[in-house]
């Protein structure tokens, strides 16, 4: 035999391993009732906030964590049921911090796409979360890779296309799912909003940036007076009561002003996104004349302002760094950002801009590491780094107790290619291992 | 940058002029080249801990352990490194300057994309730096019938013809399914449909076998020497699909469904032509073993999906899946994107379905020249064949692999540690 076809052989034998451990995970778990621990053992734990613990113990319960530690340190609750984990990678559930989940089916069929409304540029009523389709079948695909949260945006064609939801990529229902609603609300200016396609004649306002800035602040200027108005009224409405005369006439209400006032307060996050220098100076300012409290969102060709984008200490959602350089540029100059970005002391993170390649994550942090990201931030940009500025550090994006218990199981570097997710937890309960493809793949495999 | 200025020209022939006496000795035209102590991956008979690679002549002349070569040649130390022979890319639309769909007809087998490859488009040099020297450049899929495609090395920065490969096969490129429904029933002409579709390539295929009789009688007149015999229009378009009757071209067809492969398979009988491969070929694990026993291979990506309805029941494992059942698979690009990365997409392969490091290594470079029909000129690393190699900082079959040097016929083309682009000869 050819030492070719034994290593075939041998990797088939390992293959039937770990289909046969994967197997057992999957097959035993679902015995435990809800309020049962339920125990991985034995794992190398990847925590994010508190180093790697080699032969770890996470305990889960009641849908959080309950403790996390060296195997010699967590106390194993009786009556929990304990899953042996030795030889597996386990790490906090991955967060993407923009996709389309939940609003496209099929990219090219019209009919299963929600991804934004393009009738008007100033769009701040639409609610992504009011399109979510929580059946997705997107979303099994994307969760068998330890993705279990992410923030779904519309898509980038308005400057202000309507608002995010934070979701997680299980549950009973869409309620379950997104956790928060209109948890922020993008802010686009890329060039790409303009209403320019085709000759003059087909053009209509705003064809240029000119015209994308005017009509912004024009929103948020009407946003301010309609605010002013409704005060206005509130006092003259206390007024007449006080002085038993007939009240005024309500203001009528506008649901565009009232979704740009949420943002106004500063409680609310907008994402900003521009690509080159300039349009990114020319969102800032507009974001500061208006005191909004922003993250960044794509910046893929602002390498030569990245001091000023470090002064703005703010964070970055970055890239993707698949962007392709300008025509001068390195090959690796996209690649490279997240890295220039970190060393510079900004917090970012990494988003798949995706529906159908949320799976995939990982990987680009993964490659952002071969061009000088530490491996550590790396892995934080899509995990505990996400969670802070989404607001949810109390309750994801580490291994640490009392956080929810979105966990992952895998047979190696979360960040590798080759890597294979064995198990994914989400709140405490293993996600059955399965999706649509795996469904094909095994009808197939007969 | 298309034009280089004469101060960048001045720059880069100083540049140059160093970065070569520095890298291979003086002398001009191919120079001796060994590369050291690396881990070389042959992709045909193993790995190579500490292996060497001597290139003489822009040819590998020997590989090894230890091999023999003279004191004078140029030796880099690719101690730690990992070796491979230059990804093939056997499905690519870079370089064409958007002139990838002659989309005014259905079937355009004599538009060749040679005429339209842009050889100093900046994607050339970003797929180098990947490490990917040759690409199969397609038509699109606009067409049941496109043109014919261009085989090109990517020694970015240098001439046109000294980019194109030398004496490679002609590839045709074919399509089927949604994209020529889309086109031209969107403009309310034949195909709108996938009946439409077929009966379009029929009917071309027809109108070529009349042409070749007509030519056929002439010859046959001639060779009688009948002086009256008159000769027939050259047709060029009827021309191109003669020559796929006639198996001169190598039939590359952009392709979804499994139903649609053994209609193609069908209607390739019918015509007496072969096809080289299926394109795409996302339900090719549905028909596998038609594949495997009509020796037809499959270009496919690792684990795009759901882009389009004929894309819904796209698997990450039609690659593994397909290769158990004696399919020749590469993974392709299509993608200015994709192609600078395809060992990730590689790698992905040992994840979904558990491909050996040699299979999965296979199915970026052996696998994919057989596809584009060079297999014997590049795809391995094997005394005789072209000194097309890429020295990877670390393990190519991963997320963290980068090339650090890029060969094309033994002279670098890029180098990582250069300042500017990295690359040697722009």
């Amino acid at each position: 035999m050819q030492p070719s076809a034994i290593s075939r052989q041998l990797s088939a034998k390992c293959r039937l391993l770990a289909l046969l451990g994967m197997t057992i995970l999957i097959g035993v778990l679902p015995i435990a009732a809800q309020d049962t621990a339920v125990v991985l053992k034995g794992g190398k734990l990847l925590t994010v906030t508190h180093g790697v613990i080699e032969n770890g113990v996470v305990v889960m319960q009641g849908g959080k964590i309950t403790a996390v530690g060296a195997a010699s340190s967590v106390n194993v609750p009786s009556g929990a049921q304990v899953i042996d984990v030795t030889g597996m990678t386990v790490y906090p559930g991955l967060i993407d911090s923009e996709t389309s989940l939940g609003l496209t089916e099929i990219s090219a069929e019209a009919m299963t796409n929600d991804l934004v409304e393009m009738s008007d540029e100033i769009m701040p009523h639409m609610h992504t979360s009011e399109a979510f389709h929580a059946e997705s079948a997107l979303i099994p695909v994307a969760r068998m890779n330890g993705i279990t949260n992410a923030v779904v945006a519309p898509e980038g064609a308005d400057t202000l296309p309507g608002q995010d939801s934070f979701i997680q990529l299980a549950g009973a229902s869409a309620t379950e799912m997104l956790l928060i609603r209109d948890n922020a609300m993008p802010l686009n200016f890329t060039g790409n909003e303009r209403r320019n396609k085709g000759g003059f004649e087909k053009r209509k306002f705003p064809s240029t940036r000119m015209g994308l800035a005017a009509q912004l602040r024009q929103a948020f200027l009407d946003a301010q007076d309609y605010k002013a108005k409704w005060a206005d009224y509130d006092r003259k409405k206390a007024d007449a009561i006080r002085d038993k005369k007939p009240e005024p006439l309500a203001p009528k209400r506008d649901l565009k002003s009232e979704a740009l006032l949420s943002y106004f307060d500063g409680n609310k996050t907008i994402v900003l996104a521009a690509e080159s220098p300039s349009d990114l100076e020319t969102a800032v300012s507009l974001a500061t004349e208006f005191k909004l409290k922003f993250v960044l969102n794509h910046i893929s060709h602002s390498q030569p302002v990245l001091d000023y984008v470090a002064s703005l200490k703010v964070p970055v959602i970055v890239g993707p760094i698949y962007e392709a350089p300008k025509e001068d540029e390195r090959y690796d100059t996209v690649y490279s950002l997240p890295a220039q970005l970190y060393k510079r002391g900004v917090k970012i993170v990494f988003a798949s801009y995706s529906a159908h390649n949320v799976r995939n994550l990982p990987d680009q942090a993964g490659f952002a590491t071969a061009f000088g990201l530490p491996y550590d931030e790396a892995l934080k940009a899509i995990t505990i780094n996400a969670a802070e500025i989404w607001g949810v550090a109390d309750q994801l994006g580490s291994l640490d107790a009392g956080k929810t218990a979105n966990v992952v199981v895998a047979n190696g570097d979360p960040l590798d290619v080759k890597t294979d997710v064995k198990q994914v937890f989400i709140a405490g309960r293993a996600v059955p291992m399965t999706d649509r493809q795996v469904r094909l793949r095994d009808e197939y495999s007969k | 940058m298309r034009f280089i200025s004469t101060r960048n020209l001045a720059f880069h022939c100083v540049w140059l002029t160093m970065t070569l006496a520095s890298a291979f000795g003086q002398s001009a035209g191919h120079h001796d080249v060994v590369i050291k102590n690396a881990t070389v991956m042959t992709v045909t008979h193993g790995n190579i801990t500490n292996g060497s690679v001597y290139i003489k002549d822009g040819k590998i002349a020997a590989v090894g352990e230890n091999v023999n070569a003279p004191a004078g040649a140029t030796v880099i130390d690719a101690g730690g490194k990992y070796l491979t022979p230059g990804i093939v890319d056997s499905h690519s639309h870079i370089a064409l300057d958007d002139d990838v769909n002659e989309a005014t007809s259905p079937i355009t087998p004599h538009m060749m994309m040679k005429d339209a490859f842009d050889y100093q488009d900046k994607a050339i040099y970003r797929a180098l730096a990947g490490g990917v020297t040759t690409s199969l450049l397609l038509h699109g899929s606009a067409n049941m019938i496109g043109g014919q495609a261009v085989v090109i090395k990517h020694k970015y920065g240098a001439s046109r013809d000294e980019m194109l490969f030398p004496n490679a096969p002609q590839s045709i490129k074919f399509a089927s399914g949604e994209n020529p429904k889309r086109v031209y029933g969107g403009r309310d002409q034949l195909p709108s449909t996938r009946m439409g579709n077929f009966a379009v390539q029929r009917e071309a295929l027809v109108q070529a076998q009349d042409y070749m009789r007509e030519w056929d009688n002439y010859n046959e007149k001639v060779k009688r020497g009948d002086k009256d015999a008159s000769a027939p229009k050259h047709d060029l378009k009827l021309e191109a699909l003669a020559d796929v009757l006639r198996g001169k071209l190598l039939v590359q067809i952009h392709i979804y469904r499994a139903d649609e492969m053994l209609t193609e398979i069908a209607m390739a009988k019918e015509f007496g032509y072969k096809i080289r491969a299926f394109h795409h070929a996302l339900e090719a694990y549905k028909v596998a073993d038609q594949l495997a026993a009509n020796n037809i291979a499959i270009a496919t990506f690792s684990d795009w999906w759901g882009y389009k309805q004929e894309a819904w029941d796209a698997i990450p494992w039609n690659a593994t899946m397909s290769m158990r059942k004696g399919v020749r698979v590469a993974i392709k690009s299509d993608s200015e994107d994709y192609t600078r990365r395809l060992n990730q997409e590689a790698a992905k392969t040992m994840r979904y379905g558990g491909a050996t490091e040699e299979e999965a290594l296979k199915m970026i470079t052996l696998n994919a020249a057989w596809i584009v029909g060079v297999d014997d000129r590049v795809g391995s690393i094997d005394v005789g064949k072209d000194a097309d190699l890429v020295i990877w900082d670390g393990y190519p079959l991963s997320s963290y692999g980068v090339p650090e040097k890029v060969l094309i016929d033994g002279d670098v083309y890029f180098d990582r540690a250069l300042p500017g682009l990295g690359t040697t000869h722009y």
